[in-house]
């Protein structure tokens, strides 16, 4: 496939272009943060964003999600996709996205994401300012970047828009860029390399190593020690972009007879999350916020890496910055983790 | 209200459920309800024992329940509901010729061939009974499949027996040996009165090679794992049927997960071995 090189000043008109296509969901300044929205002007874009408060899971698997209605008779399954165009996700935003997909696609596959996840096509753009609590650099780096269209590197002058599938081909080549030149593919490639290089924050140990230290730290009391001043908010469940685990509720029409159900998001961080109702109360299989603790890391650094190929953390930071207790860092808590003797 | 959805060509959801009519209600306890059921496409519920589905009410939601019957019964299939929560309580109020919804069959069941010709014992508490009925219907049906066949049923009082029609005919059968108990007697109890493990000694012949499956309170399952361990039966030999809570029924919505399984898809039915070491299995 092809690059091209978007000059600075062509940048908007290329967006102008897109949102005459498709909703364009990008980065937009909220307040003193940056949020995924959709796209009213091409002005709003912010390609220099450090990080968005939501990841773009919300795109495929919005915070609340029609799954069926029932009109009191008959039910009705409401996969109903739109196509759009998610522009400017980060490349360890990415990588969430393509373990996503591979969890909703492995054994029962789920439409209800599949079909939007489908119906929408991916331009990635390169970080141009760190999070503060950005460790992407050094988790996962062995595992590619996939599952987008299209690749836009910030250098000087201009960008650099790699070009991975049809779609993005069929995109990018409306607008009659110049190829890209070797030496500013070159020069792509060393902007890509030192963000990950110069990420504010950064894991001691590689990611094997983390791998099997975590999951041989099971019955350490240091998740006891870690977890104290937990609230049990979930908050690091819901900026998380590989927290994918929901709840299915129904609600009632205003006639008594019609009804809905949705999924919202859901967090294992919350006191309920495993529990099940019995005879005389409830039988909570987690009920230690320790243990709920412990849980959320297991299936970040362990659990999930036989499916999804490794961990499930991308490095973003979002959880670190979300925690109202300040103690849900990875970094801090795998570093401490791998300093212990076990 | 309106309904927003559009057609959605080929795409299958997996949370649309299939409607089942409630061919019967029987109240079997203050708190169990026996339901018959049978789907209204018209087709037959193919199932193994052990298996599940997302049983629902539309409004109130789904749980995850145990089928109750054998797949070798097919004019109908049955689950067993306890009022507990919002959900289940708009189960039991369901009458005959209403519908309930059902998504299904989910996870695994019981590995049938691995009991072919092999002497069983089923160790069920409480309404641990209601998902493992599915196999000893299954092997009462196909008895000349198994070799000897043992059952323990202990519930907490005589007014908790459940499917009491079943225990009439269990207990004056030749085809299972069947052995039951209380914790608490009351004045109608005549039978044996302990923890479901002091019907061990009574039993005869539970061997080595026996072909085990418990399912009961979580608390059971040490004590009865103990009395299997002392016989010298293998743990690979050893079912269990876990229970979690479960909102998707197929390996999405993470509720059920422990360690790296999902009890919804890896089970409900684990071989004993396979998660003695693992951490918050039991």
């Amino acid at each position: 496939m092809k690059s091209y090189f978007i000059e600075e000043g062509q940048l908007r008109g290329f967006v102008e272009g897109l949102m005459g296509r498709f909703p364009v969901i990008a980065p937009v300044a909220k307040k003193s943060r940056f949020v995924f929205a959709e796209l009213e002007s091409a002005e709003d874009l912010r390609l220099d964003y450090d990080t968005t408060i939501l990841p773009p899971k919300k795109v495929f698997f919005p915070p609340k999600q029609l799954l069926v209605t029932y009109d009191g008779k008959q039910s009705k399954s409401c996969i109903s996709p739109r196509e759009q165009i998610l522009f400017g996700v980060h490349p360890h935003d990415i990588r969430a996205i393509a373990m996503s997909d591979k969890f909703y696609r492995d054994n029962y596959e789920d439409r209800n994401y599949q079909a939007n996840r489908e119906a929408t096509i991916i331009i990635g753009s390169s970080v141009q300012k760190h999070y503060k609590h950005a460790f992407f650099g050094s988790i996962n780096n062995d595992m590619p970047v996939t599952g987008h269209d299209v690749f836009l590197t910030k250098i000087s002058g201009g960008y650099v828009a790699e070009v991975l599938t049809l779609k993005g081909e069929s995109l990018a080549a409306a607008d009659k860029f110049n190829a890209a030149t070797d030496a500013q593919t070159k020069l792509a490639a060393d902007v890509n390399k030192a963000a990950n290089e110069n990420c504010p924050e950064k894991l001691n140990s590689s990611t094997d190593k983390i791998k099997e230290k975590v999951r041989g730290a099971f019955k350490s009391d240091i998740w006891e020690k870690l977890s104290e001043d937990c609230f049990s908010c979930g908050s690091c469940n819901t900026v998380c972009p590989t927290c994918y685990c929901f709840d299915v509720q129904d609600e009632w029409g205003l006639d008594g007879v019609s009804a809905v159900r949705h999924r919202t998001w859901d967090g294992c961080l919350t006191c309920e999350f495993s529990e099940v109702s019995v005879q005389g109360g409830c039988e909570n299989f987690r009920e230690e916020r320790s243990e709920r603790f412990r849980h959320r890391f297991m299936r970040k650094i362990a659990y999930l890496n036989k499916q999804l190929g490794g961990p499930a953390c991308v490095g973003c930071g979002r959880c670190a910055g979300a925690c109202t207790a300040d103690i849900a860092n990875p970094v801090t808590v795998i570093n401490k983790i791998m300093e212990q003797n076990t | 209200m309106s309904c927003r959805c559009q057609s959605t060509g080929g795409d299958k959801n997996v949370f649309l459920p299939m409607d089942a009519e409630v061919l019967e209600a029987r109240k079997m306890t203050e708190t169990e309800t026996h339901f018959s059921l049978k789907l209204k496409n018209g087709k037959a519920f193919d199932f193994q024992p052990g298996q599940i589905v997302e049983a629902g009410v539309f409004g109130y939601g789904e749980i995850p329940l145990g089928l109750s019957s054998s797949p070798t019964q097919t004019d109908c299939f049955e689950l067993v509901v306890r009022k507990v929560g919002k959900v289940s309580s708009a189960l039991v109020g369901l009458k005959k010729g209403d519908t309930m919804t059902i998504r299904g069959p989910l996870g695994n069941g019981f590995p049938v061939k691995e009991f072919n010709g092999h002497d069983v014992l089923i160790v069920a508490g409480g309404i641990g009974l209601c998902p493992t009925r599915s196999m000893i219907r299954y092997i009462l049906a196909k008895r000349s499949d198994f070799k000897k066949f043992t059952l323990f049923f202990g519930t907490k009082t005589p007014k908790d027996l459940l499917f009491k029609d079943d225990l009439a005919v269990w207990r004056g059968s030749c085809d299972v040996s069947y052995l039951e108990t209380v914790d608490r007697a009351d004045e109608t109890w005549k039978g044996n009165v302990g923890v479901i493990t002091t019907l061990f000694p009574k039993a005869k012949d539970v061997n080595k090679d026996t072909r085990v499956i418990i399912c009961g309170p979580p608390i059971m399952y040490k004590f009865v794992i103990m009395e299997l361990k002392k016989i010298g039966i293998p743990m690979n030999n050893v079912f269990v049927d876990l229970e979690r809570r479960m909102k998707c029924g197929i390996g999405k919505c993470g509720h059920c997960q422990i360690n790296d399984k999902y009890v919804c898809l890896d089970g409900p039915v684990f071989r004993f071995s396979d998660i003695e070491k693992l951490e918050e299995a039991i």
